[in-house]
């Protein structure tokens, strides 16, 4: 094992993780492109490797949100179904599709990233107790920030099931958590608060996982020496991202970092065109 | 749709504060499984890192077949804790699902413990398409 590289691709994965976990996107979306543009690693083990380390991430992550009550266990597992049904397809395909055509949707789902994050907002919550609720989805959670208990229905669950189902997709053929397609979902769709968005999707996102990261662990795309640094820098990096968002103001980083997903969306967009580009592998 | 209220959870018979309050042992129990199964991860992840240390061992550039794993760790190879200790944080959120699935079923939450069968189902054939392809 080449130590400094495992150091490299550690260090890289914690700060991966620390700009996650300040925006709330996880640290996954970042490492493949990291991985592969600038370290060489081979896309499908890069691939595997983020699959590990968002679990890993998830499994640590998730126990705080279920403590605040900002999971909510019954809309996790009703939007698990179509989740993980489309991460095993998609792990599927992507296990075998072509490099460029895996470069292009994942910049494509940078590209995104950043244009939604650019343009940032939430979804007005408001409703009453006494709101239908046939899908028995209701919740509630007390709000550390205004020491308020916030109740709330979501809305329009097919739609949210058939959005989680392409998230599924996406994240398995991709290796991200796909955090960054189900919180806007759950918030602007389903009308979901954010922090029970984001509780929730953090919950899942380990699970959605889980389905990829066996389907590249039976075609020997996990490396130990990429896996293990990631692991441990995505841990490193969400604990300190999550001591350090309550000190930064992380809005006044958005803009940085819309920039960081649109040069790396832009530079896989182009490597699946057939450019290359300088200081890039 | 939400509201935000200053006052306790609703004790009102189907409001969804109540509801929530019958999963707690729900939630305990996720919580618990999440937890034990990171630090049993992490600690074998730690000792594969200190036995190749130790041994001069380095780690090999795939993980260890399924088969082959628990022969790897009992003849005290460093790849293959290694890559039990992978495998182990890969069935921490399966471990979960099953156990949010039972917790339903002793609340009383037929529908959404029937939900989490069917995620461990898909879970399930996902494992067995890796080890039988």
């Amino acid at each position: 094992m080449d130590v400094s590289r495992s150091i490299e691709l550690g260090v890289v994965s914690a700060a991966a993780a620390i700009v996650g976990s300040m925006l709330g996107l996880g640290g996954g979306v970042f490492l493949v492109p990291l991985f592969t543009l600038f370290f060489g690693v081979d896309q499908k083990l890069a691939i595997g490797a983020s699959a590990v380390a968002v679990v890993t991430n998830s499994v640590v992550g998730s126990s705080v949100h279920l403590r605040s009550r900002f999971t909510n266990l019954r809309l996790a597992m009703l939007l698990q179904v179509p989740t993980a049904s489309g991460a095993t397809v998609g792990a599927l395909i992507g296990a075998s599709a072509p490099e460029r055509f895996v470069n292009a949707l994942f910049g494509a789902v940078l590209t995104y990233a950043a244009v939604s994050m650019a343009f940032q907002r939430q979804a007005a919550i408001a409703g009453t107790e006494d709101t239908p609720d046939p899908w028995h989805l209701g919740a509630e959670y007390l709000d550390p920030a205004t020491k308020q208990v916030v109740h709330y229905v979501p809305m329009r669950v097919r739609l949210g099931m058939g959005v989680s189902g392409v998230a599924g997709v996406i994240s398995g053929m991709l290796g991200v958590g796909g955090g960054v397609i189900q919180v806007p979902a759950m918030n602007l769709l389903m009308r979901v608060p954010v922090k029970a968005a984001a509780g929730t999707s953090a919950f899942m996102v380990g699970i959605t996982s889980v389905a990829t990261a066996f389907v590249y662990y039976s075609r020997d795309k996990i490396d130990p020496t990429v896996v293990v640094p990631a692991m441990i820098g995505i841990f490193v990096g969400s604990q300190a991202g999550s001591r350090l968002t309550r000190r930064v103001r992380a809005q006044r980083l958005v803009l940085l970092f819309v920039l960081v997903l649109l040069y790396l969306g832009g530079s896989l967009l182009l490597k699946s065109a057939g450019v290359d580009i300088p200081w890039q592998k | 749709m939400a509201e935000v209220s200053n006052s306790s959870p609703s004790p009102a018979p189907d409001a969804p504060g109540n509801r929530a309050l019958n999963l707690a042992p729900v939630y305990r129990s996720a919580i618990l499984v999440l937890t034990r199964g990171f630090r049993l991860g992490a600690a074998l992840l730690a000792l594969g890192l200190a036995v190749a240390a130790i041994k001069g061992e380095s780690l090999k550039h795939s993980a260890e077949d399924f088969p082959d794993v628990l022969p790897a760790v009992f003849d005290g190879k460093a790849s293959g804790i290694v890559s039990l200790a992978i495998l182990c944080l890969m069935a921490t959120p399966v471990a979960t699902v099953l156990v949010v699935a039972v917790g339903f079923f002793r609340a009383g939450d037929r529908r959404f413990g029937a939900f989490s069968l069917v995620v461990l189902c898909v879970l399930t054939i996902s494992i067995s398409l890796s080890l039988f392809r």
